[in-house]
C-alpha cells in the first residue's frame, strides 16, 4: 500500500520545552488514522509539523512521497481545531479567493464552491458574511474549505472542539461521509468517541512519542461492555453464569458481560432472579479504547486489553483512578470517571 | 517566480478588501484629511512644489508606518494557516502584505496630491514634476513598509528585532555619536568612541539613498546621473529589505498571534 504519511525520528522543542521525542508514523491510501492525546500532548504540533508551517529538529517527515512540505499542500486538505476565518467574506467569496490561491479554473471552482455549499449544508448561508456564523457553521465550513481541491490527505484538528453535542454529532455524520468518498484522513482528537466512529487505525500520544497504536475495528468489537452489581454470588452461581458464554465474568458480587449483547444481559438476569439474587444496578463500561488510552498516557502496560478477556473496568478504576479530569476530556469518559471518583468501592460495597 | 508574484498580488486584494470592509480605511482616510486641512489647504498665498513634497515626503512613510503595522496584524492572526494551506508560499504571503500596504499608502498620497490639484494648486508643478517627485518618495515609502514588515515580531524573533532595531538606532545617532556631545564624556575611552564612530558611518551607508530620495522628491533635480543612481540605489534597498525579511519568514516556525 501506498504510503502517504511517513514520519520518522520527529523531534520538535519549543525553547526548553520538548513537545514531540522521536515520533515515528505511517499512513497509507485510503486510511482513517486517529492520533490521541491529551491537550499539550504535541497533536497540534504534528500537524503543522507535516504542512510545514513548523521546522522539525530532527527527523524526516514525508507527504504523499515528498519531502517539500510546502509543494505538497495543494494536496492536503486542513482542519484548523481554532475556527478562525477572515470574516468579513462570504462562504462563497472566501472559497473562491482560497481556489485561485489553489489555481483552480474559475470554472470548475464554481461547481466544486457549489457542490461544498451543499454537502455541509451551508447553501442557505452563503451569501452571509462569516462573522455572522455560529460555531457548529464554522466548524461545517473548515470542512468545506479543507475538500475545496478535492485532496488526496485530509488533516483534521480537534472536529468537534467546543461544539454542542448535537453540533458534535452533525460535524462527525459530515466527516463520515467525507470519509466513505476515500480520502486518507489523519484526525487529531482528545475525544475517544471521534475515533471509535470515524478511525480505521489509532495511535496515542502521549510523552512525545506515539506510545500505541491499536486497530480501531478490532477495539471497537470488543467494546460495549456491562456490569451487574449483585448481592453476593456462591460459587455454583457463578460456574452456572459463566456456563452462559465466556462473555460472562463473575466476581463475588459483580458480573460481566462483555461484550455485551441484550441476549447475553436477558440469560444472565434471568438466572440471577431465578437464584433470588438481588441486582443493585445495571452500569454500562468505558469502552475498551478509553481503558487503552488511560493506562498509556499514564504509562501503564495494557497488554491484558489488547485480549478478548481483558480486565474489567471496575477494576482498573480501582487501582488507578486519577484526580477529577478537566473540561477538556471526553464528556462520556468524564461522566464515567465522575460517577467513580465520588462512589469509591467502600461505599458502593456497604450498600449491598 | 512568475507564480508567487501572482499569489502575492492575489493575497494583496484578498487583503485589501478584508481591510475595506472593516472600516479600518476610515481611519487612513481621516489622517489624510486632517494633513490636507493642517498643511495643504489653501491659506491665500499660493502653495509651492517644494512645500507640497516637503509635507508629503514626511506624511506618507510616516503612514507606511501605521499602515504596514495595521497589514501585518492582519497576517499575523491564525487565519493565515488557512491561506497558507491553502498553496500560498511564505514568501508570497509577505510580499503580499506589503503590496497590501504599499497600495494603501500610495493611494492616499494620490488622493492627497489630486486634492492639492483641484484645491490648492502648486505653482511651479507639472505632471512630469509630479511623476518625477513621485518615484523616489513612493521609494521611500516602499522601503519603510519592508523595514517595518522585516521588523515585525511576525518575521524576527525578538532578540533579532532588537539587534536590528539597535543597528537602525546606531545609523540614525549621527548628532550624538558623530557630534561634539560624544566628545565630552570623558569617561568613555577613545577607542570606543572610535568603533563607534565607524559603526555609525557604516551604518548610516543605506540611510542616505532614504535621505537623498526625500531631498529628489523636493527638489526634483534629476538633470545628474546621481539622482537615477539612488533611484537605483532605493530599489536595490528595497529588494534587500523583503529579500531579508522573506528569508527570515522562511527560517522561522509559523506560530501566528493568538488574537
Amino acid at each position: 500500500m501506498t504510503d502517504v504519511i511517513v514520519v520518522e525520528g520527529l523531534t520538535k522543542r519549543y525553547g526548553h520545552v520538548s513537545v514531540l521525542r522521536g515520533v515515528n508514523l505511517r499512513v497509507v491510501a485510503g486510511e482513517a488514522y486517529g492520533l490521541l492525546g491529551p491537550n499539550g500532548a504535541g497533536k497540534s504540533t504534528l500537524i503543522h509539523l507535516l504542512l510545514g508551517f513548523l521546522h522539525p529538529d530532527s527527523g524526516r517527515i514525508r507527504v504523499l512521497g515528498s519531502a517539500n512540505l510546502e509543494a505538497q499542500r495543494r494536496l492536503i486538505g486542513y482542519v484548523p481545531e481554532r475556527q478562525r476565518y477572515h470574516s468579513y467574506y462570504t462562504p462563497r467569496e472566501y472559497l473562491t479567493f482560497l481556489g485561485r490561491f489553489d489555481e483552480m479554473p474559475a470554472s470548475q471552482l464554481r461547481q466544486r464552491i457549489d457542490e461544498l455549499l451543499e454537502l455541509t449544508g451551508l447553501a442557505t448561508v452563503a451569501d452571509r458574511h462569516l462573522r455572522t456564523f455560529s460555531k457548529g457553521m464554522l466548524q461545517r465550513f473548515g470542512i468545506a474549505q479543507a475538500l475545496l481541491t478535492d485532496p488526496d490527505l485530509l488533516l483534521i484538528d480537534e472536529p468537534t472542539s467546543g461544539l454542542d453535542l448535537d453540533g458534535q454529532q452533525e460535524l462527525l455524520t459530515l466527516l463520515n461521509g467525507v470519509r466513505q468518498r476515500g480520502h486518507t484522513v489523519l484526525l487529531c482528537t482528545h475525544r475517544l468517541a471521534e475515533v471509535e466512529y470515524l478511525c480505521d487505525r489509532a495511535g496515542i500520544l502521549t510523552d512525545g512519542k506515539i506510545a500505541l497504536e491499536l486497530n480501531v475495528a478490532e477495539v471497537r468489537q470488543s467494546a460495549g461492555s456491562i456490569i451487574v452489581q449483585t448481592g453476593p454470588l456462591d460459587l455454583p452461581l457463578r460456574q452456572r453464569l459463566e456456563m452462559i458464554g465466556r462473555e460472562v465474568q463473575c466476581t463475588e458480587q459483580e458480573v460481566l458481560i462483555s461484550p455485551h449483547t441484550p441476549e447475553l444481559q436477558a440469560k444472565v438476569l434471568q438466572t440471577l432472579i431465578e437464584a433470588n439474587v438481588s441486582i443493585h444496578a445495571l452500569e454500562p463500561q468505558m469502552s475498551r479504547l478509553a481503558q487503552i488510552y488511560l493506562r498509556t498516557v499514564r504509562g501503564e502496560p495494557v497488554d491484558n486489553l489488547l485480549v478478548s478477556n481483558a480486565t474489567p473496568l471496575r477494576t482498573i478504576l480501582r487501582e488507578t483512578l486519577p484526580p477529577p479530569p478537566t473540561d477538556d476530556i471526553d464528556p462520556m469518559l468524564k461522566r464515567l470517571l465522575q460517577r467513580s471518583s465520588t462512589n469509591p468501592p467502600s461505599q458502593r460495597d456497604g450498600k449491598q | 517566480m512568475m507564480r508567487s508574484i501572482e499569489q502575492a498580488v492575489r493575497l494583496a486584494g484578498f487583503t485589501l478588501l478584508e481591510y475595506l470592509r472593516s472600516g479600518r480605511v476610515l481611519l487612513e482616510v481621516a489622517a489624510a484629511v486632517a494633513c490636507y486641512v493642517v498643511l495643504l489647504r489653501p491659506t491665500g498665498a499660493p502653495m509651492s512644489a517644494g512645500y507640497l513634497f516637503t509635507v508629503l515626503g514626511i506624511f506618507s512613510p510616516a503612514m507606511a508606518i501605521v499602515t504596514t503595522s495595521y497589514m501585518i496584524s492582519l497576517g499575523d492572526r491564525p487565519q493565515g494557516y488557512i491561506v497558507l494551506a491553502h498553496n500560498v508560499s511564505r514568501g508570497a504571503y509577505l510580499i503580499g502584505l506589503f503590496l497590501a500596504a504599499v497600495t494603501v499608502v500610495s493611494a492616499i498620497y494620490g488622493t492627497l496630491c489630486l486634492m492639492a490639484a483641484l484645491l490648492n494648486r502648486a505653482t511651479d508643478l507639472d505632471l512630469a514634476g509630479w511623476f518625477l517627485a513621485t518615484l523616489p518618495l513612493i521609494l521611500n515609502v516602499g522601503l519603510i513598509a519592508a523595514l517595518t514588515i522585516l521588523l515585525s515580531p511576525l518575521v524576527l524573533g525578538t532578540g533579532w528585532r532588537l539587534f536590528v532595531l539597535a543597528l537602525v538606532a546606531i545609523a540614525l545617532s549621527s548628532n550624538v555619536i558623530g557630534g561634539p556631545v560624544i566628545n565630552q564624556l570623558t569617561e568613555i575611552n577613545p577607542l570606543l568612541v572610535d568603533v563607534l564612530r565607524a559603526v555609525q558611518t557604516i551604518l548610516s551607508g543605506p540611510l542616505v539613498p532614504v535621505f537623498y530620495g526625500y531631498q529628489l522628491s523636493i527638489s526634483r533635480a534629476f538633470t545628474q546621473m546621481a539622482a537615477w543612481s539612488n533611484l537605483l540605489a532605493q530599489c536595490s534597498l528595497l529588494l534587500a529589505f523583503l529579500g531579508l525579511a522573506r528569508y527570515a519568514f522562511n527560517q522561522r516556525d509559523l506560530l501566528f498571534s493568538a488574537s
